[in-house]
């Protein structure tokens, strides 16, 4: 099952960066940190790429199907699940606006951005959880030896979270890692 | 995979007291351990023996065919182990380019290589040891231990204490460190599902005995036991 481990380590990276999101804007609007749009605009940039060229993609091509096959209990599951990767694209499309605005006209731009980033992370780890806690569980459960080898070789043809295609992802969370503040990140403390 | 490191019965501790019993296991080069176990379980007092800073009872410690025991602390690094202790104990009036090459050793692993690896302590090279982050300090004893240019590198929950940012940088380090093939890794973790997937073998101990010795996939796959000996969030 290479397949769950891969998933268990894309939900990772996410939540990683989802948690390293939630800290920056926190300390912005405390005031005890100025914005720095080379981390904004990295954190936004990864979490619309990697889920929609890396991890959805797997999921909707090769997991969900095979599981909506075996299993009718699933379908209603996988339903919910593909509304939620839609809705969770055109929220992150509202946020990477509401940033380019941001970005544009200053400090005047920071409640817009800052309204949608909590609703945006609650919604993402009500998806994640739920990803975890029901799909992961009824896959071991339902899937037999040979859809877990199938889906494995699928899975293990796709990129990881952190190289992508040319290793940009690889760049890409290494240069959150070294920009978000500590103890969060390795960057300078606010 | 030729062998690079055998245990055999080894039973150890600090003082009168005796805090591993029993414990057998080989290594090959180039081979990936994950030693785990809940919180005092002796997974850091195993390390502890093989460099050398615990009373050794009895048994058998061999090391490229020649008898460990007998080498003393110091003489141990010499003979190829890296170790990268929980405390992290890095040189605080260093500089992280100082505290490299303080411990350098020739070999594969050389300061551009350390700074391809970790570009963040290239960037802090000028700084002291003790104005580095949590996350960078952990950085530099792992890139510290690498200038050793160890055959046999000992990592005590390196992921201990950090964000989970820092955490996924680093396990991708591990995991290209361990799949260099270049040395062989014993990996210290309470978090089995994060390191299970890097490593080849894994251990399990048990109040100082070993309860699962074998290949990481089959415990990786054994949710039930995972669980029994390592808790729940274990996988």
């Amino acid at each position: 099952m290479k397949t769950i481990d891969i998933i268990h380590d894309e939900h990772r990276a996410l939540a990683a960066v989802l948690q390293a999101l939630r800290f920056v804007v926190g300390e912005i609007r405390a005031g005890t940190l100025q914005v720095d749009f080379r981390l904004l605009t990295a954190m936004v940039d990864y979490i619309t790429q990697v889920p929609e060229k890396v991890h959805h993609p797997k999921e909707d091509h090769y997991l969900f199907p095979r599981l909506r096959s075996r299993s009718p209990k699933a379908a209603a599951l996988i339903e919910i699940l593909e509304d939620q990767h839609i809705a969770g694209y055109c929220m992150t499309i509202d946020l990477l606006q509401a940033l380019i605005h941001y970005q544009s006209v200053g400090a005047a731009g920071f409640a817009a951005f800052d309204a949608l980033v909590q609703p945006y992370l609650d919604f993402n780890w009500q998806h994640l959880n739920q990803e975890e806690v029901e799909l992961l569980p009824l896959a071991r459960e339902v899937l037999s030896e040979q859809d877990w080898t199938e889906i494995d070789t699928a899975f293990a043809a796709n990129f990881d979270p952190y190289a992508g295609a040319e290793g940009e992802f690889k760049e890409l969370f290494g240069r959150i890692v070294n920009m978000t503040p500590a103890p969060y990140g390795l960057g300078p403390a606010g | 995979m030729a062998e690079l490191l055998e245990l055999e019965n080894v039973w150890a501790g600090y003082g009168d007291a005796v805090i591993l019993e029993a414990i057998s296991f080989k290594l090959g080069e180039a081979d990936s351990l994950a030693l785990l176990g809940r919180n005092g379980m002796g997974k850091t007092t195993l390390l502890s023996t093989l460099m050398g800073a615990t009373r050794f009872k009895s048994g058998r410690m061999r090391y490229q065919g020649q008898d460990l025991v007998v080498v003393p602390a110091h003489g141990r690094a010499q003979l190829g182990l890296g170790w990268v202790p929980q405390e992290r104990d890095i040189f605080p009036s260093l500089t992280v380019e100082e505290n490299l090459t303080v411990v350098a050793r020739p070999g594969p692993w050389h300061l551009k290589r350390i700074y391809d690896l970790f570009p963040r302590l290239e960037e802090r090279r000028a700084n002291m040891g003790n104005q580095l982050s949590g996350g960078e300090q952990q950085m530099l004893a792992m890139a510290r231990a690498l200038m050793v240019n160890p055959k046999l590198l000992l990592l005590d929950e390196p992921l201990e204490g950090l964000a989970p940012l820092i955490v996924q940088e680093l396990l991708r380090i591990i995991g290209q460190t361990v799949s260099s093939g270049e040395m062989a890794v014993i990996l210290v973790e309470q978090h089995a599902h994060q390191i299970l997937p890097l490593t080849r073998q894994a251990l399990v101990l048990e109040r100082g005995r070993v309860v699962f010795s074998g290949a990481s996939e089959t415990l990786r796959k054994d949710r039930t036991q995972l669980d029994k000996w390592l808790g729940v969030g274990a996988h």
